[in-house]
């Protein structure tokens, strides 16, 4: 008779601990996010993941939306497209995820999007971005991140502000990413007065120092380097070793201000460092850099803070504004409904409003050039934001 | 000057990784796939040990480098090498492939993946007309691969331990029938190569910056390694010209993009010629 009453006694605790984790479970809105955070980039993927936490947690610790928190499934791809499908797929059928943020590199992208696409998944990608989100953009793929081909004329654009004419030497790493931006940055550029020349090094390049001397044999007026974080590192320095110290643009993506300070030292000299980046510098002085730097003082992140933290609290905070806008209940679809016509203020975050439109996954962007101050350690304004709404040139 | 200072510079780095390399294809037979990833993760303990101190300190990171040289070249040898005794060739070859996983994933696990840079004599030392320079670094690493290859042709030719050592990779068996302490010298064989892929490492990581992906100056190592000849030191060193040279002068000359794939195309002419290398000696091919 005990042992049935024990028995009993346990079946009722299992079933209130599995209804509470269901009613926990549905009280919230889960979502994935999926980086790489164990692979050759997952330097500067983390931190935009820690950015997109600081927001949720911050968000959490107020109540969440409606009262409701927002549960958030992690999972690292490593950099690697089949465990990026592999992680989305798991999100959305095991973990039933709303929608899935974040992703890495751009190769890992489309087979997302496009696994996701075929089971009504929304994704928005930030960091990076694809043509997939571009206008006709396709199904359930949106955005808010760098696009390498709105990246290469916006940089067209901005070195304006460095000098108004001259030699352009643009230099990218042998991936089809590289080369698109490189292809826009270079028609832009000569349809505003510059004479083009270009320097394209092997992905796997280890020792930069015969590109730099390339590259300074060209005698360019400004250099603009198109890829991630790391070879900034590595150009830079060798540039500077190989003679050349005018000016050089570090087209972010992935790059953050720490890269630029790494890079400067390195260097031995941070002058004539400019970086052109869609998300504020955190040496900006408004109330948005202000909340995002009371939340990393407040719960602290593991890497340096940068810029890339933004560019995921601008995330978080896009993907919040969504949660909120799809309700309660809220399905993949009804969340895919209000993406589609998403309006968020991320001013000070970026130049203005994060806003996407039917058949537009990305929306106009903004973008600013910050200079490198050597003498104050810190990034300076050298431009206004500049809205691109369209890509000028057709992508070959 | 400056095309030439860059291609004895390269010529270094690449000498160094194939030295070790030759080192263990002439002690044990063992061609080691996972060179580059030991001197990277040299390069990373090298930066990890220089700021064990308050500030960042050489001689804690020199300290540092050396420990991981011999620990490391100890436990490979012991935990795994000696068990190989008397396997296929291809087997040892299999360990050292998951030994570069490993230390990749270690380089993960344990520091983030973080792209560091060695920043110690980074400061330029020589300057050439039109700007360019050299650092302190720069010429550190070419006296110090001097140094290296000098001390290494004064041991194996000058010293009892370099006798024996030589009596080891001609026979081993003989060797030990004759009291040589086979262990100790293919222990040491491994400390010397990884110690030599170390200062590879680091140098490299005050050129360009230590990532996991920067491990992929192990195979302009083990390039090098087999246009020279697997089993000649002489060798190593012309072959580690060869492959710096060819790279810079495509680079400079031809198009950058085809950099890579030069040093592989020479490798396989060399390869269909004289498949035993520039400088080894012609033996009996084992085929994998």
């Amino acid at each position: 008779m005990q042992g049935i009453f024990r028995r009993s006694l346990g079946t009722a605790a299992v079933a209130i601990m599995l209804s509470a984790t269901a009613a926990s479970a549905q009280d919230s809105y889960p979502i994935g996010y999926i980086t790489d955070l164990s692979g050759p980039l997952a330097g500067s993927y983390t931190p935009t993941w820690e950015g997109f936490e600081l927001y949720m947690k911050s968000l959490n610790d107020r109540g969440g939306i409606n009262g409701r928190k927002v549960d958030i499934v992690l999972d690292d791809d490593g950099l690697k497209a089949d465990r990026a499908v592999a992680n989305a797929k798991k999100q959305a059928e095991r973990d039933n995820v709303l929608g899935i943020f974040g992703l890495s590199l751009s190769s890992t992208q489309a087979p997302v999007y496009a696994e996701m696409r075929k089971i009504g998944v929304p994704v928005v990608s930030t960091f990076s971005g694809i043509l997939d989100t571009l206008p006709p953009a396709k199904p359930f793929s949106y955005s808010t991140g760098v696009v390498f081909e709105v990246a290469g004329e916006v940089v067209g654009e901005l070195i304006r502000n460095i000098r108004p004419g001259g030699k352009v030497v643009g230099v990218t790493i042998d991936s089809v990413g590289g080369r698109a931006a490189i292809a826009h940055n270079k028609r832009m550029a000569q349809s505003l007065g510059y004479t083009w020349d270009e320097v394209i090094f092997p992905v796997t390049t280890t020792d930069f120092t015969p590109f730099a001397q390339t590259i300074a044999e060209k005698k360019p007026d400004i250099v603009v380097g198109h890829y991630g974080a790391g070879h900034n590192l590595g150009v830079i320095p060798a540039l500077r070793r190989s003679g050349y110290n005018g000016p050089y643009v570090v087209a972010s993506y992935g790059a953050s201000e720490e890269t630029v300070k790494q890079a400067a030292r390195r260097a031995g000299k941070g002058e004539n460092i400019f970086f052109v980046t869609r998300y504020a510098s955190i040496f900006d002085e408004n109330p948005a850099i202000a909340e995002v730097t009371a939340a990393q003082k407040k719960y602290g992140t593991s890497k340096p803070f940068s810029s890339m933290h933004v560019t995921g609290w601008a995330l978080g905070k896009f993907a919040a504004e969504a949660l909120r806008a799809c309700g309660w209940p809220c399905t993949r679809e009804k969340l895919d409904q209000a993406l589609q016509t998403l309006k968020v203020d991320a001013k000070g975050l970026t130049g203005g409003a994060i806003e996407m439109s039917p058949g537009n996954g990305y929306g106009p962007s903004y973008w600013k050039l910050y200079g490198w101050n050597e003498k104050e350690n810190k990034m300076e304004p050298k431009s206004d934001w500049l809205k691109k709404t369209d890509l000028k040139f057709s992508v070959q | 000057m400056e095309f030439l200072a860059t291609i004895v510079i390269l010529t270094c780095t690449n000498a160094l990784l194939a030295a070790g390399i030759v080192i263990l294809y002439k002690a044990g037979r063992t061609v080691n796939l996972a060179h580059g990833e030991l001197a990277i993760v040299g390069g990373y303990v090298f930066y990890s040990a220089s700021l064990s101190g308050s500030d960042p300190s050489l001689p804690f990171a020199i300290a540092g480098a050396l420990a991981y040289s011999i620990c490391m070249g100890v436990f490979i040898y012991v935990s795994m090498m000696r068990r190989l005794v008397g396997e296929p060739f291809y087997v040892a070859i299999l360990v050292t492939v998951g030994i570069a996983i490993v230390l990749k994933s270690a380089i993960i696990v344990i520091w983030k993946a973080e792209r560091l840079t060695i920043d110690f004599g980074v400061a330029p030392a020589v300057y050439f007309s039109g700007g360019a320079t050299l650092s302190y670094m720069d010429i550190t690493g070419v006296v110090l691969t001097i140094a290296f290859f000098v001390a290494l042709f004064l041991f194996f030719q000058f010293t009892r331990l370099g006798v024996q050592f030589r009596g080891t990779a001609e026979n081993a068996l003989l060797a030990s029938q004759r009291g040589v302490n086979v262990n100790f010298v293919l222990s040491l064989a491994w400390v010397i190569a990884i110690g030599a892929a170390t200062m590879s490492g680091v140098f490299f990581g005050a050129r360009a910056f230590l990532s996991t992906d920067a491990v992929m100056i192990g195979l302009a190592g083990l390039t090098a390694a087999l246009v020279g000849g697997l089993d000649s030191l002489r060798g190593a060193i012309a072959g580690a010209f060869i492959v710096a040279a060819a790279q810079y002068l495509t680079v400079r000359l031809i198009d950058p993009v085809l950099s890579e794939a030069v040093p592989f195309l020479i490798l396989l002419a060399v390869m269909s010629i004289r498949p035993w290398g520039l400088f080894g000696t012609m033996e009996e091919l084992d085929r994998v």
